[in-house]
Order: C-alpha cells, then structure tokens, then sequence
C-alpha cells in the first residue's frame, strides 16, 4: 500500500517513458507531422477545397479529426512500443522486482502516452492552421478549448492503457502489429475522421455510431470547431467509460501477466 | 534475525504448451534455509534444479505455491514492496537497455527505489566497478564483462542489505571474474548478506561461507563450505619413494591419520622422497551429494 503514495518511483517511470520518446523524435514526433502534412494537403487543400461539411470547409473539419487520429495512434504505440522492446531486452523485469505499485507503472506509461500523443496533437493543430492560413489567410478558432483538452487527455489515456494491455497480451511482434493493423487503424479510418456521417446512409450511421473511436474524434471535433455529429455530452460520458473500462482490464491484466522477457 | 529466511517454499507449474501440456511439475519442493547477515550463501545445483525458481520467488517474481520466504522478517507475500525496497537482484540474462546509457540507466534506476539525488552513490558504483569511463555509453556499445558489472551496479543502487546473484559471472573473462571476486567480498565486509547461484563450483568454494546444494527440487544439504568438503571428500596423497617407481596415489579420510595409512600400505618413513596432499573440493562434495 506504502508504494501507492510514494509518488517518487512513478515520476521516474513518467520522466523516463518521455525521455525514451524525446530520443527517438524523428520516429515520435517528425514522422506523424510528415504524414499530417501530407494528408492536409492532398485530402484538404487539393481534393477537399470545394467541400463543405457541417457548416465547415472541409479542411477545418480535417484537422481536429487528423489531431485525433495522430493522437490515438501515438498514445497507442507509445506503451505498447515501450513494454514490447522492454520484453525483448529485459528491462520489463526490472519494472517487476523495484518498489512500483501496478497503478505506478499504468499512470506512468498512459501519462507518457498522453504527452506524446497531445504533442503530436498539437503539432497537427498548428500544421493544419497553417495549410488553413496560406489557404484562406485566417486561422481556424478553437471553439471549446476546455472540451479539447478533455478529449486529448482521454483519448491519450486510454489508447496508452490500450497500448499497455495489448503489449502484455502479445506473445509476438506479429500479434501487436495485428492489432494496431486490423483493428485500431480500420476503426480509426472508419470512425469520421475524414468523413461526417451525416452524409452517410442511414445503415451505416448506425455502423459508425457502434465504433467506439467515432466518440473520441467527434468529442475532439466539437472542441476545435463547436460543431460534430453527436452531441457533446455523449461523448464525453461514452469515453469517460472507456476510460474506466481499460483501466480496470489493465489493473487486471498487470496483476495476472508476466513481466519476464521474450 | 537474519536478514533472509526462506521457509518450507515450494512451487508447482502447470505446463500449458508441448507433449507434456496439463502435467504439473514441482520446482522446489519444500526447501528451507536461512542467510545470516554478511554472509555469503552458495544456492548450487544442476540445470533445472529449482534455483532460479526459488530466486524468482526470493524476488517477488512468482509467488511460492506454498511456504514463504522472509526479508528482514517481513513476508515476501503479505509485503512485497519491503522485499523489493531491501534487496538488489542480479538476474542471469543481461537487460540491454536500448535507449539510455548508463548513468541514465542507473538514475531512473534510482528514482524507481525513491532515491530522488544518487548521484553520489551512482558515481561511487561506476567508480568501484570501474564503469566511469562508460558512463555516457550505452549497453549495446559495452563488452560483456562490463554489461555483467552494470548489472551489478544497478542491483546496488539503492544500497541494499541483501544482494541476490543469479549467475553473475556467466561466461566472464577471469580478470573480470576476478574483479567481480573482489567487489563481492567488499559488499560482504560491509554486511551485506549475497545469495549466489553459480556452475562454477570454484568460485562458490572461494566466496561461499555457507552452501545449499539443490537437486530436482530438494535441498539435499546446507551448511558451511569448508565442513560439506570435509564430510563428503577425501584428501589425495601421492608419495614419491627412492625407489625410482612411480609415486604411490591413495587418498585419506579426514579422520584418518596418514601415518596410519602409510602403515597399511607398508610404507617405511625412511624409504619416502616426498609427499604431496591435495584437500578435497566442493566439486568432488557436490557430485557425491548428487549421487546420494
């Protein structure tokens, strides 16, 4: 229990978990900006300039579901990344025999998560304000900072305890690639983050609304521009469980698995 | 009270892939001893004897299916966060480390004990294990010697009383092994008490005060090294006589006299040249009590 309140050993794990990525920053933070850029200019300057969604030009809208996007898919592979090559070098080990408490090791890893993927967040703010300003010579405004601070906070949090919970279940390379490959990266993909399902047939409205990822870009979307397909307060309280959820599988799965290399 | 009590532990597993899946294994089977403050505590045993199953369990890595072990009285399984704040653990695989380098390694090291400023104490272990010059280099760049004395720096970061040793000098040069000789009789002068796991009988013989030996699971004996070999091996003698034949081989009890056996073998004292006794070794003692 003493472990629970020494918060010292789960500054370390944070301070180190940030550091591990601020060493691999081309791979963290250059790569997703590169492939923000691009998406920017081919779906919101080149293909979508005549488009309109919700009351938006289509490249505004692109860019809070963009920050999401970037957000999910760094928070995600932040933990899983830092757990899998611990495994394979040992250090998990060294994680299970110091004084860290199971709810050190999961706030360390999603707080970590959560900066980098906020990180590439923001940096896929201020591309897209830029591709916005050379565009149309103004900035988009954020409609609701409070509310997009809650979505990135969250959103972080539980893509790193997804992160966490699949890199221990994985046995092999090839299970966590499959799981970011088949399931986050489709789910991202069909969860609005180029599309409003608004303009989708009903049938699939109702296919969207069943994926969970649809709520974290949507919450993310109303902050930047105060519109979104779904109202605000859904979405909030659907990722709020999520977070619940994760937190208590991954409290779960930290107690059952084990910590010893590959 | 002795800083490391491991009392009636033992461990089954289940295998769960290959052939044999669903047949339970026993590991260790009910193995108790105890290591005193400052001393050094050979745990020996063949491959697949329980002894990194006991050292996992030592370390709070797996939990005993039944029994307990003790740290500085506190049970390993009602408060394993004492046990991991009081002992350092050397394990037998080197952890590679791929992003920091060793000062780096041993800060957050450090900081994973509460240890907030240990720079005093991280520049006292490079020091001593002659690491400083590597300190900005990362594990990958360092031989396997100086990987193996990381280990050992990192173990003892947080200054613990009891140190386990899994294998520690696995495959080291012997300058190294030497080096890492003299680095653990220092720790033990400075009280604390080491668990060592090694195949190198020599050197359990050369550190060890006290021994278990280990086998399928069982502690077949446990007590001071210099009592197991004098109980379980002979002394050699090789007498050279001017007789110009070859020297006459035989080996004596530790309760027998020599001149007794010179006697029985008709020896004269008059006729020998030169007499040569070699001590038994742990090894000699350690395969017979494998045999029993």
């Amino acid at each position: 229990m003493i472990e629970k309140f020494n918060l010292v050993p789960f500054f370390f794990l944070l301070r180190r978990e940030c550091h591990r990525f601020m060493k691999v920053l081309v791979q963290t933070i250059i790569t997703p900006l590169v492939s923000a850029s691009l998406y920017l200019l081919i779906f919101g300057v080149s293909l979508g300039a005549q488009m309109q969604v919700s009351e938006s030009r289509y490249l505004a809208f692109l860019i809070p579901g963009l920050m999401m996007m970037g957000l999910m898919n760094n928070a995600f592979q932040n933990s899983s990344s830092s757990i899998v090559s611990s495994k394979f070098t040992g250090d998990l080990e060294d994680l299970a025999v110091v004084p860290l408490s199971r709810e050190h090791i999961i706030w360390a890893m999603s707080l970590a998560a959560v900066i980098r993927g906020g990180m590439v967040a923001l940096i896929t703010l201020a591309a897209g304000e830029a591709f916005y300003y050379i565009q149309y010579q103004e900035f988009v405004s954020i409609a609701h900072p409070l509310w997009l601070v809650y979505f990135m906070i969250l959103g972080g949090l539980v893509f790193g305890q997804l992160g966490l919970i699949v890199a221990f279940w994985a046995k092999t390379f090839d299970q966590l690639s499959a799981i970011g490959a088949f399931l986050i990266l489709p789910l991202t993909y069909l969860g609005g983050v180029f599309l409003s399902i608004e303009n989708l047939h009903p049938f699939w409205q109702v296919v969207s609304k069943m994926n969970p990822l649809f709520y974290f870009i949507n919450g993310l979307r109303y902050g930047v521009l105060g519109t979104a397909d779904i109202p605000v307060g859904t979405s909030a309280a659907l990722v709020l469980v999520a977070f619940g959820v994760l937190y208590a599988i991954a409290h779960k799965v930290l107690n059952r698995v084990s910590f010893s290399r590959w | 009270m002795n800083p490391l009590i491991v009392d009636n532990v033992k461990k089954t597993y289940k295998i769960k892939v290959g052939a044999a899946a669903g047949t339970t294994v026993e590991a260790v089977r009910g193995v108790s001893f105890e290591v005193k403050p400052g001393e050094v505590f050979g745990l020996l045993g063949p491959n697949g004897a329980g002894k990194t199953s006991l050292i996992s369990i030592m370390t709070t890595l797996e939990k005993p299916t039944d029994g307990d072990v003790r740290v500085f009285g506190e049970s390993v399984l009602k408060n394993p966060g004492f046990t991991k704040r009081n002992i350092g653990v050397v394990a037998q695989e080197v952890v590679a480390s791929g992003f920091f380098d060793l000062e780096e390694i041993l800060t957050y090291h450090s900081g994973y004990y509460g240890i907030k400023n240990n720079q005093k104490r991280i520049n006292e272990l490079l020091n001593r294990l002659n690491l400083t010059p590597h300190k900005h280099k990362m594990m990958r760049q360092l031989s396997g010697g100086m990987k193996r004395r990381m280990m050992i720096a990192k173990a003892m970061v947080h200054s613990p009383k009891v140190l386990l040793l899994d294998e520690p000098t696995a495959g080291v040069d012997v300058e190294l092994r030497n080096d890492l000789w003299k680095f653990i009789r220092e720790l033990q002068s400075e009280g604390v008490s080491i668990v060592l796991t090694t195949h190198y009988l020599q050197e359990a013989e050369a550190l060890c005060d006290r021994v278990g030996i280990i086998n399928k699971g069982e502690l077949k004996f446990c007590g001071q090294t210099k009592d197991i070999i004098k109980s379980l091996t002979q002394k050699r003698v090789e007498v050279t006589m001017n007789n110009g034949l070859e020297p006459v081989k035989f080996m004596v009890g530790q309760d027998q006299q020599l001149g007794d056996i010179l006697k029985s073998h008709h020896i004269e004292m008059r006729d020998i040249v030169d007499i040569k006794t070699a001590e038994g070794s742990l090894e000699e003692a350690f395969i017979k009590v494998l045999q029993v």
